[in-house]
């Protein structure tokens, strides 16, 4: 396997945190090390070395049943929601480790926001998915959520076509302008990472596109993970690319390298479609 | 994903393709060094009017990888084995069109001021066609050891050609007229040039396998 990892190097300081990483010049996001998970019986993921990188779009792609998105979920613990999940190994967000059973969960899921594959708004109107969140954590003022939802809703490139009907169900929107409220959602919480499962896999070519637009402007601020199916799309719009194989990362790289030549065969028989 | 078979026989038929159309540039070399070493003029208009046909195989070979790369959209090597495809149709008809120069050159050649350079320049041409020949059989067979001796046979075609205009500098109006002198070098410097072709075609089937970028040159 040829993991980015082992090509540059990461090295964190006393206080946890990452430091400059001194050959892209980028900080850490998620250092994941010798990552096992098991689910009863079923190995899902095998020794999964991954450094992830701020501020970029790093795309996880394999065929169905690779682990994939059992690997995204693993990164805001929503996977230990399975009762037979057993794990070892380490998976490190800003430093720390998120495994740690000392790790409180609620700080790392409004640290680390996540779109799933079909848009899933609340049955409530598009103002108050947006504001759910930050109510949550206690913000009650008017003026302060208004300006958080406009924002939000800006944010996810959606607010000129919702800002006449804000108090309107949620549901009333199209899938993919659902799709983008729920991106909205997420930004309301000012994540530091946004994890996609499939995140366009439910949209028509119109939406999807949008929904690629957005991301790409949403790396300026965010560090985004998403697991694809298409791999169009990743070549389109990620940074780097890990190909994930029967639980493994068969190969990690700038995504230009993975899909121009990559370095191990069953990658490249795999985006030139030659199984999966 | 479903496995892209028809996809694959496809870019197996570009392939096929562009043989063909290296083989119809091979059989015009062949006939133009005949018609040279014979100073056949007749054979040298038949290569200038056949030209057309290689041009539409190249814009033929075009056709067929546009629309292969906007239905199919491939990656990795499977993008390079179309990118090559493209790459080698393009050399192969500007060899097409240098053996067009040759024929009209040598068309206005006489056979006395031919006669004794005809021996180095056939040399020249048939090293150069040998070299054209190698690199198809190199692309077909995708390989690398025989394209990377293209080079060696390149540096032959090139110290051929510094001894002929060497020579040809030596010569005064006593002997040959210039225009004549000028056909001779521009002749000499196109089947340099067939070389340098050949060479290119082999870097891309380097390039086809690794994905590199490799001067053979």
């Amino acid at each position: 396997m040829m993991a980015l990892s082992q090509k540059v190097n990461v090295e964190y300081n006393q206080n946890g945190g990452s430091v400059e990483n001194p050959v892209l010049d980028k900080k850490v996001v998620y250092d994941t090390k010798d990552l096992n998970l098991w689910y009863g019986k079923d190995h899902a993921l095998k020794n999964i070395n991954l450094a992830i990188y701020e501020k970029e779009v790093t795309a996880i792609i394999g065929p169905s049943g690779c682990g994939k998105s059992t690997y995204i979920k693993t990164l805001n613990r929503m996977v230990q929601l399975v009762p037979s999940v057993r794990i070892s190994g380490e998976i490190s967000y800003r430093g720390k480790s998120i495994l740690d059973k000392s790790y409180q969960v609620e700080d790392l899921r409004t640290r680390v926001g996540m779109v799933f594959q079909k848009p899933n708004p609340f049955p409530k109107s598009i103002y108050d998915n947006v504001a759910y969140g930050p109510r949550i954590h206690g913000i009650k003022n008017k003026k302060i959520l208004d300006q958080i939802v406009e924002k939000s809703l800006r944010g996810a490139a959606i607010w000129d076509e919702v800002k006449e009907r804000l108090h309107e169900n949620a549901y009333g929107l199209s899938g993919g302008q659902q799709q983008r409220l729920c991106i909205a959602r997420c930004l309301a919480i000012e994540p530091d990472v946004i994890l996609m499962d499939e995140p366009t896999s439910a949209l028509d070519p119109k939406s999807t596109l949008k929904v690629e637009e957005l991301i790409q402007e949403l790396k300026k601020e965010y560090s985004i993970i998403i697991v694809t199916h298409n791999m169009q799309q990743a070549a389109r719009i990620s940074d780097k690319t890990a190909f994930f194989l029967n639980g493994e990362v068969v190969e990690y790289d700038q995504t230009d390298v993975i899909f121009s030549n990559p370095s191990d065969k069953r990658t490249e028989d795999y985006i030139t479609g030659r199984f999966g | 994903m479903a496995i892209r078979e028809s996809f694959h026989s496809q870019l197996d038929s570009v392939k096929d393709h562009l043989l063909e159309m290296g083989t119809r540039v091979e059989g015009v070399i062949d006939q133009m060094i005949l018609a040279f070493a014979s100073s056949d003029t007749g054979n040298m208009e038949r290569i200038i009017q056949d030209d057309y046909l290689i041009n539409q195989l190249e814009v033929g070979m075009h056709d067929q990888v546009t629309r292969l790369i906007s239905r199919q959209q491939p990656v990795a090597t499977d993008l390079r084995k179309l990118i090559v495809a493209l790459k080698i149709s393009s050399d192969l008809e500007r060899v097409a069109d240098l053996v067009v120069d040759i024929a009209k050159q040598s068309k206005r050649m006489k056979k006395d001021s031919l006669l004794p350079y005809q021996v180095k320049i056939v040399a020249m041409f048939t090293i150069a066609q040998e070299m054209i020949h190698k690199s198809l059989l190199s692309y077909r067979k995708t390989d690398l050891m025989l394209a990377q001796k293209i080079a060696t046979m390149d540096d032959k075609v090139d110290s051929l050609y510094g001894e002929l205009i060497r020579e040809l500098f030596k010569l005064n109006e006593d002997h040959i007229e210039i225009d004549q002198i000028t056909q001779l070098a521009f002749i000499g410097r196109y089947i340099e040039r067939i070389a340098d072709y050949a060479t290119n075609l082999a870097e891309w089937v380097v390039y086809e396998v690794n994905g590199k970028h490799f001067d053979l040159n």
